[in-house]
């Protein structure tokens, strides 16, 4: 075969692949500017009047997202702010500093990584009914520090590896002291990690379901829920629901785009090193 | 992607250092790291090791919150029932059928994909980002795209497509045997691209010249890819395969959003039929005691995943 003609099919078959990972998110952003009669025409139609009525309708409606949103960004933006606060002091430790226990808690961490949710949602769910704290905030953030916390240590772990000994050691012999040494010479080493951090615990914390289904409710009731609620009550609106899912999704999308190039890192943490230690 | 840069050995090095230089600054420097660590484990131990103690627990009761007068230790009871209940062992059925199949597909379509995207001169970039796409999307709002727009009959995209090559309409999420492969076409559709940025990500730093050398040898694409390629992402795939069974294995929202477990029970994995049994039945001591089970599975598999990663 030709080089020409076979270079000529790969890219043929990239393309295709392309269209199938890229397509459905494609189709719901189209269809979310149509309107219901033309969701439904068959064949499928590209050429349609776009219209901005669903989008108006999410958000200002009857129904409208904007609570839901602002849940979201209550229970996503302060659970994330506990983990950080939390995990990068204790990656710290783990990835620089001698303390007994230390492998055995690593090891621990990574294993917390790994519980299926439902087996953590009954009692939760026990626990939060009995203290009558069901459908709280509070509820929502700890038990979602119980991934995102796991996953944060880890992933700053391989961050705080990366930063060079030597700088770590000349801020030492300056006699800056342990504290001093970690604010103003290691964390500025690690910002970039910290961002990808923030990045990746802020999405899980956002695109998570099981647990916001089961301890929310009325007050507190993320995106997630609510487009699943969307669907159970109106069938047919697929428009309305492809606007709303476009909304809850933009910001995930715009923060993967942003952390593209660490996505590997981000979505191997744990396993690479974890086995290792 | 996999780091080697830092040998095992150097961790130790800076504190060595200190340790030479007085015992009390080594006191110090110990409780100046354990002050650093410990409320992130306290917090791990209060929020993920006292539930399950707490799961463990509510196993062993009959706790039935539409009959609470009901409610009482049961002992093993739970897991006697379990042995007789028909569900439970559909579930745990279509447990292994649903991690199996998309750990497998999601492996060979991710190396596949990897391999045919290195040999394309130009793009890689554009199919990176559409590879990040379903990543990033709630696996709830996939699940509803698919029950929607795609899957939907007559007018979800893949039925347009089937009728457009005279397949007919189907009902694919109605359709019991149907429902099962378009859940799990569901889960590859979204994280085969994981297993596809890993694999490439592994490709894309082997060096060039090992493949000269094979080529100058006379070994044909099939050899070189048996020989060199295979075992040197060998630890890639491992990862994958590891982090994706852990992923398939706590896999909830998107088959909830997509058929909720149904039609009757045909995508009830066991996390279904526990969330079930435990919020829409309210039996929380029989949804305990089967989390309890998963929970059992997850650490064997896990296990023995990592015995096999270090056997290596």
């Amino acid at each position: 075969m030709p080089r020409r003609v076979r270079t000529l099919i790969l890219v043929a078959l990239a393309a295709l692949l392309l269209a199938v990972w890229a397509f459905p998110v494609l189709w719901a952003l189209l269809t979310s500017f149509k309107t219901e009669r033309d969701v439904l025409a068959y064949p499928p139609t590209l050429i349609f009047e776009p219209t901005l009525r669903n989008y108006r309708d999410v958000l200002f409606g009857s129904a409208s997202l904007l609570p839901n949103l602002a849940s979201s960004i209550i229970v996503a933006g302060v659970s994330t702010l506990a983990t950080l606060l939390l995990a990068i002091p204790a990656a710290y430790a783990l990835a620089r500093l001698e303390f007994p226990g230390r492998r055995v808690s690593g090891f621990y961490i990574l294993a917390t990584q790994m519980l299926p949710p439902v087996g953590l949602i009954i009692p939760y769910y026990l626990v939060l009914q009995k203290a009558g704290a069901l459908d709280t905030y509070w509820g929502l953030i700890v038990i979602y520090l119980t991934f995102s916390l796991p996953f944060a240590i880890w992933l700053m772990v391989s961050y705080f590896e990366d930063v060079p000994r030597e700088m770590e050691e000349a801020a030492l012999l300056d006699r800056a002291g342990r504290v001093r040494a970690l604010w103003y010479v290691i964390l500025p080493q690690v910002r970039g990690g910290i961002a990808v951090t923030t990045i990746f615990v802020f999405l899980n914390a956002w695109n998570e379901f099981l647990f916001a289904v089961v301890l929310g409710g009325n007050r507190v009731r993320p995106v997630t829920v609510a487009m699943f609620n969307f669907i159970s009550v109106e069938q047919t609106l697929w428009a309305k629901l492809a606007a709303g899912a476009m909304l809850a999704m933009a910001p995930v999308i715009l923060l993967g785009l942003l952390a593209q190039r660490h996505i590997v890192k981000g979505l191997t943490v744990g396993a690479v090193k974890g086995a290792r230690r | 992607m996999v780091r080697d840069q830092h040998q095992p050995g150097s961790h130790n090095v800076f504190p060595a250092v200190i340790n030479t230089r007085s015992s009390r600054k080594s006191v110090s420097d110990r409780a100046f790291a354990l002050l650093l660590f410990l409320p992130a484990l306290v917090t791990l131990i209060v929020t993920t090791s006292a539930p399950l103690v707490y799961l463990a627990w509510t196993s062993a009761m009959r706790i039935d919150l539409s009959m609470p007068w009901r409610s009482g230790f049961a002992g093993v009871d739970n897991y006697v029932k379990m042995g007789a209940d028909p569900r439970f062992w559909n579930s745990l059925w279509l447990t292994l059928v649903y991690t199996a199949s998309t750990v497998v597909l999601q492996v060979t379509l991710g190396l596949s994909l990897a391999l045919l995207v290195l040999r394309i001169p130009r793009g890689q970039a554009a199919l990176r980002i559409a590879a990040i796409l379903p990543l990033v999307l709630a696996p709830v709002v996939v699940g509803l795209f698919w029950r929607t727009l795609v899957l939907s009959p007559d007018v979800g995209l893949v039925d347009v497509v089937t009728r457009a090559l005279g397949l007919g309409s189907h009902n694919w999420l109605g359709d019991p045997q149907l429902a099962l492969i378009s859940v799990i076409a569901i889960h590859t559709w979204q994280w085969t691209p994981f297993a596809f940025l890993v694999i490439l990500a592994s490709l894309s730093s082997l060096p060039p010249d090992v493949f000269e050398a094979a080529r100058i040898d006379r070994a044909n694409a099939w050899q070189r890819f048996r020989h060199i390629t295979l075992p040197l992402i060998r630890p890639a795939l491992v990862i994958v395969v590891i982090m994706r069974t852990m992923i398939a294995l706590s896999a909830f929202a998107a088959i909830f959003a997509a058929t909720g477990g149904g039609p009757g029970t045909a995508t009830e994995i066991l996390n279904l039929y526990a969330y079930r049994t435990s919020f829409s039945e309210l039996n929380l001591g029989y949804g305990a005691s089967l989390a309890v089970v998963l929970l059992a599975i997850t650490l064997a598999v896990s296990l023995v995943m990592f015995r096999v990663r270090r056997a290596r």
